[in-house]
């Protein structure tokens, strides 16, 4: 009998164990991939487990970075010249959380958020200059994208990654596509459409619908903007905030438009023989810019430029572009990538690319609006 | 001394546990929820503004109503299904309860995403369910909504649930004295009189702790609406990650953490007393 009760306890007990491992992984595991660039597969086992503690002596690099991004066919030959430094990869899923990782006092050598927090990582006086010099690849770097990362006349952010958001339609299953941003709030996509879960994405195309500049709106422009978006709730099937979980919705037929959809979901979508169109929105495409910097932090300055050099070198950014089918922002790279690829993503379209609205600056005020509001979009059904 | 000396030690680590892990980042969430902003200057500002613009934001209440009713619907389902578990695992299965009791729990070893990524398989447009209805041709076409719906995120909660309400449950119901129920039997109560009269009010503290055992957690969950719930799957927890994450408004995502700690405090108070009050279903 006390040999019954006993193993009893001891089944509770190992519950009680895996209950508060499943109350971790309820919490902890959110699984959004990053806005911009989920990748492929996402570890999210390993996007919690961040480095033990913050980066100590010269043989570790701490590289706050997007899960998928940690691949060695990026290292270029970084572990060739230093095969003694462990690379601890430390994964975010969304760009807001370099900035509230570096302030609550994580020590990063390398951080890789999108240029919508750029300014702001700079402003708050968390990131280094960098000395372009000391990179063998910088004079390959798109001149252009460069420009996006310089502030105060000094290099901050190094553009690595890039893409396009737009309306990636499962052709076969409607009976128009859209041919702007402003068709999507048309009743016969109505509970068909999966929209990037983001504020700021959703403020920005409906702006655009609406023929407003996104970040320069009076308050009766942003009211208008507000009540256009709250329309669009109805057409809404679900929210997505990772790439895979819109290439299943779309694979399976649930959804019919990707909203906010990057180039890379095209490239999977293709690749699944599904009969799928990225448009070309008549407002434009927008589109999305990451790259590195260096924590202030950062005690390992050198060794980080060593590693960003990697990232940036032709045999890494085309395989950035070739297995992912994400924008590079090395040119010299471009002979590497596979040229149907390069046509695919309109890699080197300039027209389409010049009318491309990438995601700029949004002030703190900014950001809580648009979420709010967006919050209201996704409670209100 | 030597005595109070050793309690302390036993002491220390969950007092230290609790003081540095939950109450300190309480305070810390509290103060925040004072601030102004979260960057800069602003976060230097003390207001109450934040609580204004919680108090005035119908969204907010409208939300943490509906996932407080959605988190209540899961636990009192959860509980409905654990309590038969329990019962036949305690009264009836005799020496292959162990056996049985590790049957419940295998499905908690898998990771947490795993579980809900295979509802997601099951209610999916071409998942089990559809195929199975679209055979039957109880419906004539496979339909999204099965998946991406507020009742997708209550079946796959109650799924998740029901072996974590079962155990206190359980462990509630083997606490009776059997002695007791033969006492009722003497004196001339039919089984189901036993049980209503003596087994399930003894039990009821097992089935309060049972039902808070999937409240709580479900009413800040915003994994499994993520996943499942699409469209208007939405639930707070899901706001208040969007203000910590979306907006970098962690001041009015503190505002709104510590408003569902209130009304989870209230929710325990109300059913603890119901729980306590045994002697409310004693006829």
């Amino acid at each position: 009998m006390s040999g019954k009760k006993s193993s009893t306890i001891l089944w509770l007990l190992l519950v009680i164990g895996a209950l508060i491992m499943s109350g971790c992984a309820g919490t902890a595991q959110a699984p959004t991939e990053p806005p911009p660039m989920g990748a492929t597969e996402v570890p999210t086992e390993a996007a919690t487990e961040a480095p033990a503690e913050p980066a100590g002596g010269a043989g570790r690099l701490v590289f706050l970075s997007w899960a998928g991004y940690e691949l060695p066919e990026f290292w270029g030959d970084f572990k060739a010249k230093y095969p003694d430094v462990a690379v601890d990869y430390s994964f975010l899923t969304e760009s807001a959380e370099v900035y509230s990782k570096l302030q609550s006092g994580f020590e990063a050598d390398i951080v890789h958020p999108c240029s919508n927090f750029w300014k702001i990582l700079v402003d708050e006086d968390m990131v280094q200059p960098i000395d372009t010099s000391k990179l063998s690849n910088w004079p390959g770097v798109n001149k252009s994208l460069a420009k996006q990362g310089e502030f105060n006349g000094q290099q901050y952010w190094i553009p690595w990654d890039w893409g396009f958001e737009s309306v990636l339609v499962r052709k076969d299953l409607v009976e128009d596509v859209p041919g702007s941003w402003g068709d999507i709030w048309d009743p016969q996509y109505k509970g068909k459409i999966a929209i990037n879960d983001s504020g700021e994405a959703a403020h920005i195309i409906t702006s655009l619908s609406l023929g407003l500049d996104p970040w320069n709106q009076t308050d009766e422009e942003y009211a208008q903007v507000k009540s256009k978006l709250m329309e669009l709730a109805p057409n809404v099937l679900a929210y997505w905030s990772g790439q895979t979980e819109l290439d299943q919705m779309l694979a399976a037929g649930d959804a019919w438009l990707g909203v906010g959809a990057w180039n890379a979901s095209y490239v999977a979508l293709l690749n699944e023989g599904k009969d799928v169109e990225y448009i070309v929105p008549k407002e434009g495409r927008t589109g999305y810019l990451c790259g590195f910097a260096i924590p202030k932090t950062s005690k390992n300055y050198d060794l980080a430029l060593e590693m960003i050099d990697a990232y940036l070198a032709p045999e890494s950014m085309a395989y950035l572009a070739n297995e992912y089918g994400y924008g590079i922002s090395n040119n010299d790279a471009l002979p590497l990538v596979d040229p149907e690829m390069v046509k695919l993503l309109s890699l080197d379209d300039e027209a389409v690319i010049a009318s491309t609205i990438f995601y700029k600056y949004i002030t703190p005020e900014q950001r809580e609006l648009w979420t709010d509001t967006w919050s209201e979009v996704k409670t209100s059904q | 001394m030597e005595n109070r000396q050793r309690v302390a030690v036993l002491l220390a680590p969950p007092s230290l546990y609790l003081l540095f892990l939950f109450l300190l980042p309480l305070g810390i969430m509290a103060v925040f929820s004072f601030r102004a902003g979260t960057i800069g200057a602003a976060s230097q500002v003390y207001t109450l503004e934040n609580y204004q613009e919680f108090i005035q934001n119908t969204s907010y209440h409208r939300l943490l109503w509906r996932s407080g009713m959605i988190a209540l619907t899961i636990s009192c389902f959860s509980v409905i299904m654990a309590y038969p578990l329990a019962y036949y695992l305690v009264f009836r299965a005799g020496a292959k309860r162990v056996t049985l009791l590790t049957l419940l729990i295998i499905p908690t070893w898998t990771s947490y995403l795993l579980r809900i990524f295979a509802w997601k398989l099951i209610l999916g447009s071409s998942g089990l369910l559809n195929t199975f209805l679209l055979w039957t041709g109880i419906i004539e076409e496979a339909s999204p909504i099965l998946l991406y719906s507020r009742g997708a995120v209550v079946i796959t909660l109650i799924y998740v649930w029901v072996p974590f309400v079962a155990l206190p449950i359980f462990a509630g119901l083997e606490r009776i004295d059997r002695n007791l129920l033969e006492a009722a039997a003497d004196l001339g109560c039919k089984p189901w009189e036993a049980f209503l009269r003596v087994t399930l009010p003894l039990s009821l503290p097992g089935v309060v702790a049972g039902f808070f055992f999937a409240l709580i957690p479900t009413l800040g969950e915003f994994v499994t609406p993520l996943l499942v719930g699409g469209g208007q799957g939405a639930m707070y927890g899901n706001l208040i990650q969007d203000q910590f994450v979306r907006a970098l408004n962690w001041p009015m995502g503190s505002v709104m953490s510590l408003a569902m700690l209130v009304v989870v405090l209230v929710l325990i108070f109300v059913f603890t007393r119901i729980g306590s009050g045994t002697k409310l279903l004693e006829f």
